[in-house]
């Protein structure tokens, strides 16, 4: 039972397949960078309903910053990984490798 | 709203983290502009434009194939031109979904490109005509295809690219063999050994993208 509950926790907004792909995926930009919605959407090959939805969770819980803008009279949404995203997309990944390693932990 | 499947977790965490890793392979390939569109259209303006210069003006003056004077330059600055024309729209499109460090620093890039070739030219064209024909062409190619090695080797640094920092490399030491070669033979060098490296470079980026 308490090898069980050393196991770390994953966070729950990022164990969500739809959403794990959004942070993997924004996580391969360069600090500050933003992409633009739709090619976001392209390279998860989501719904643009579907993407909204998931962003929403993330800007919520603060990992990633959605920002309306327009080009010339084109409305453009950017969406870019925060800090705090980061960082959870980090702990996350770490999480995952602890598990599948236990005996590495200390 | 109600959760669909993808709100799901992961089966296991081995699964998760192959899940990432696709992912992240998979934005990495959407986002890199595609090499082949870059360095192909400047592969063959150099391969077919120097080979005409070769042909027109061989070694020690022969004429290989005796066409007009005017026409290796009229078919190379054409060639030029239109390979700038279509990686400058293909780079600024490839732009417009990212904005950021990386847009400015591509922006960048692309002017200098620009500038150091404006600058070259107009500093070539005061003196060039005081030269003969053959040594003028060795001089404006010389010149220009030292920027270029110089301006790829600079490309690799900034973008951590080795393979873009070697096809620099490599473009500059031809130039150099070929200048030493002299009048002519620097046409064939250009054309073979500049114009393929960048056809071998454009193609072996693209596969190392898409393996």
């Amino acid at each position: 039972m308490t090898e069980q509950s050393e196991l770390p926790e994953l966070d729950p907004v990022i164990h969500a397949q739809a959403r794990l792909r959004v942070v993997s995926a924004l996580s391969t930009l360069r600090e500050d960078d933003r992409i633009a919605f739709p090619r976001l959407q392209e390279i998860l090959a989501m719904t643009a309903g579907n993407l909204s939805v998931h962003l929403r969770k993330l800007e919520d819980a603060g990992y990633v910053e959605v920002t309306k803008t327009h080009r010339g009279r084109t409305p453009t949404t950017l969406i870019r990984l925060t800090r705090r995203g980061q960082l959870a997309f980090e702990d996350y990944t770490a999480a995952l490798r602890a598990l599948l390693n236990p005996k590495e932990e200390p | 709203m109600a959760p669909s499947d993808d709100d799901l977790p992961p089966v296991d965490p081995a699964e998760s983290l192959r899940l990432i890793r696709r992912q992240q392979a998979e934005a990495e390939r959407n986002l890199t502009p595609d090499p082949r569109v870059f360095l192909w259209p400047w592969g063959l303006a150099w391969l077919i434009g120097f080979t005409l210069f070769f042909l027109r003006f061989g070694p020690d003056g022969r004429v290989f194939v005796d066409m007009p004077s005017w026409l290796p330059l009229l078919v190379l600055l054409g060639l030029i031109v239109t390979a700038g024309a279509i990686t400058g729209v293909y780079g600024a499109r490839a732009g417009r979904y990212l904005t950021g460090p990386s847009a400015q620093q591509g922006a960048m890039y692309g002017i200098t490109w620009s500038v150091a070739f404006a600058g070259a030219a107009v500093v070539l064209s005061q003196v060039s005509n005081l030269l003969p024909v053959d040594q003028a062409n060795l001089l404006w190619a010389g010149v220009m295809v030292a920027l270029t090695g110089a301006l790829h080797m600079a490309g690799g640094a900034m973008y951590r690219d080795r393979s873009l920092f070697l096809l620099g490399a490599w473009t500059s030491v031809v130039n150099i063999i070929g200048v030493f070669a002299g009048t002519g033979w620097h046409s064939l060098v250009l054309a073979v050994f500049g114009g393929g490296g960048m056809l071998v470079a454009g193609a072996l980026a693209w596969l190392r993208l898409h393996k």
